[in-house]
């Protein structure tokens, strides 16, 4: 019983904890794999954390501002030169939450 | 996220040539032609990019590489706007000296007309001379006062300036072509500046129609406040169009043609159209006519406290397409007005005027506020609330809190 509750109480909450982490990471492994293949982000984008330095659209390390939410928005609709990944149905939702959670947290790093 | 970091900062030549990478992704062959990867955007001195290492940084705000904007109380005192503090805004990247060549051989072709030609810029430049005033202002100017938040750039008021052109009339180069073809609705401007690229031409090309009647106050300019046009700001070659938005000021320019129909590329078609929020498309006004406008220069938020007494309140107005009639200031945001006084000599009705009201302020903070109107039209006092922010002319976001002790 007492170990049942131990588990419950500290080891389970852990668990989650190394979970969530986890699935950040291979966030960033996937994230980083749409941005410089499937979406070709990197052909129009300077991004240092992914080695790429497309001269299309503004460097995203540079960008003011820049976040989860912001890089979501734009990706789904497009801006310019730059295609409406959501709208054009170019990449799924999916992708498109885990390409702005990499880009989100790789920018200026 | 730190050890991420460290395995997920793939080789670039890795990536290129589609080797396996540090992750452990399968390698696919590199979707990246490597002639978009241009060498003129590094970050450079001062936190500019290379491409503008020559502006000045103190003048400026970057919101990125691609879009910079001149701080409100660096627009100038003198009624041009020097180059050093002009923003950038750039929807493909600056044109490089290798790609561009020798600027006497730049070549711009002429087509809806009766003899359909083509130009160097040498051939331009014995063909007329001219010099004009216009403002060249960003469509999406303001958009930072937006609630809702418009993607692109936050520009508040710094998305503008005043520009002596040096160029021919486009007209004097219509009439060399023998004039335009009957049928011709609108002038269509291309630039080459996407060719770099290798990206296609119906989404990249910045193709911008205007209506025809622009010819005749429109200008091929190579020069841009007495120096060759920089490449960051078009060179060798752009359109001006006074009065319009800046982007059918077309840079890097190959081709003007009087059309029967608009261009058809997606910077015509989709982007830089005015729609309600939520809604987009073609059939919604083009960015083309800019309206009335003026803001307060100084003194503003930026340039500190202002000792009570005499005040000198200094800005800028202008009147779109039409002559800029009169501005009134107001120090209580909006409740009482007066008249401002114009400044400076008059370049005419596609420059903007200076203006000043000297007034006297005691202790305490003030909202103060500019009106501009060309005799037609005046501001309103709201933001015409728009998908992409563009054509703000509200007075009341441009309005400024001071602090007076």
């Amino acid at each position: 019983m007492k170990i049942k509750k131990f588990l419950l109480i500290f080891v389970t909450p852990l668990l989650l904890n190394i979970q969530t982490s986890l699935a950040d990471d291979a966030k960033m492994i996937k994230g980083l794999e749409i941005f410089n293949e499937t979406a070709a982000c990197a052909a129009c984008h300077v991004l240092k954390a992914a080695g790429s330095e497309g001269n299309v659209g503004p460097n995203l390390d540079t960008v003011e501002g820049l976040n989860y939410d912001s890089v979501m928005d734009i990706v789904t609709h497009g801006l310019g030169v730059m295609p409406a990944f959501g709208e054009d149905e170019i990449l799924t939702k999916e992708q498109i939450e885990i390409v702005s959670f990499y880009v989100a947290n790789s920018a200026g790093k | 996220m730190s050890k991420n970091k460290t395995k997920l900062n793939l080789n670039r030549r890795n990536f290129l040539t589609g080797t396996a990478t540090l992750a452990g992704i399968a390698a696919t062959a590199s979707v990246v032609p490597i002639t978009i990867a241009n060498a003129n955007h590094s970050e450079g001195k001062k936190g500019l990019p290379n491409f503008i290492s020559w502006k000045d940084r103190d003048a400026l705000i970057v919101h990125s590489d691609k879009g910079i904007e001149t701080h409100r109380s660096a627009i100038g005192e003198s009624l041009v706007t020097p180059n050093r503090n002009i923003y950038i805004r750039n929807n493909m990247p600056t044109m490089t000296d290798a790609q561009i060549g020798d600027r006497k051989k730049w070549k711009v072709s002429i087509e809806g007309v009766k003899n359909p030609q083509t130009f160097t810029l040498a051939q331009l430049q014995k063909l007329g001379h001219e010099t004009m005033a216009t403002i060249l202002q960003c469509s999406g100017n303001g958009r930072g006062f937006f609630e809702h938040k418009p993607r692109g750039s936050q520009w508040k008021t710094g998305a503008a300036a005043c520009v002596l052109w040096t160029g021919v009339p486009m007209k004097t180069v219509v009439d060399a072509c023998g004039g335009i073809s009957g049928g011709a609705v609108y002038m269509t401007s291309e630039g080459v500046d996407h060719v770099p690229t290798g990206l296609d031409p119906k989404k990249a090309m910045i193709a911008r129609s205007v209506p025809k009647k622009v010819y005749k106050d429109a200008m091929l300019a190579w020069e841009m406040n007495g120096v060759p046009l920089p490449n960051a700001h078009g060179g060798p070659l752009r359109m001006v169009t006074p009065g319009y938005f800046g982007i059918n000021n077309v840079k890097h320019l190959g081709k003007v043609a009087f059309t029967a129909e608009q261009s058809s590329v997606k910077y015509m078609k989709k982007s830089y159209r005015i729609s309600p929020i939520g809604k987009k498309g073609s059939q919604y006004p083009s960015c083309w006519e800019m309206p009335v406008k003026s803001w307060i220069t100084r003194p503003t938020d930026e340039t500190g406290t202002v000792k009570a007494g005499k005040v000198q309140i200094v800005g800028v107005a202008m009147g779109g397409t039409k002559k800029i009639r009169s501005v009134k200031v107001s120090v209580d945001g909006g409740s009482s007005w007066k008249k401002a006084k114009f400044i400076g000599p008059n370049l005419g009705k596609f420059a903007w005027r200076q203006f000043v009201l000297e007034t006297t302020l005691s202790a305490g903070t003030y909202n103060i506020a500019s009106l501009a109107s060309n005799g037609a039209d005046k501001q309103p006092e709201l933001r015409m609330e728009n998908r992409r922010g563009y054509a703000h002319n509200g007075w009341k976001d441009h309005s400024v809190n001071i602090t007076v002790v």
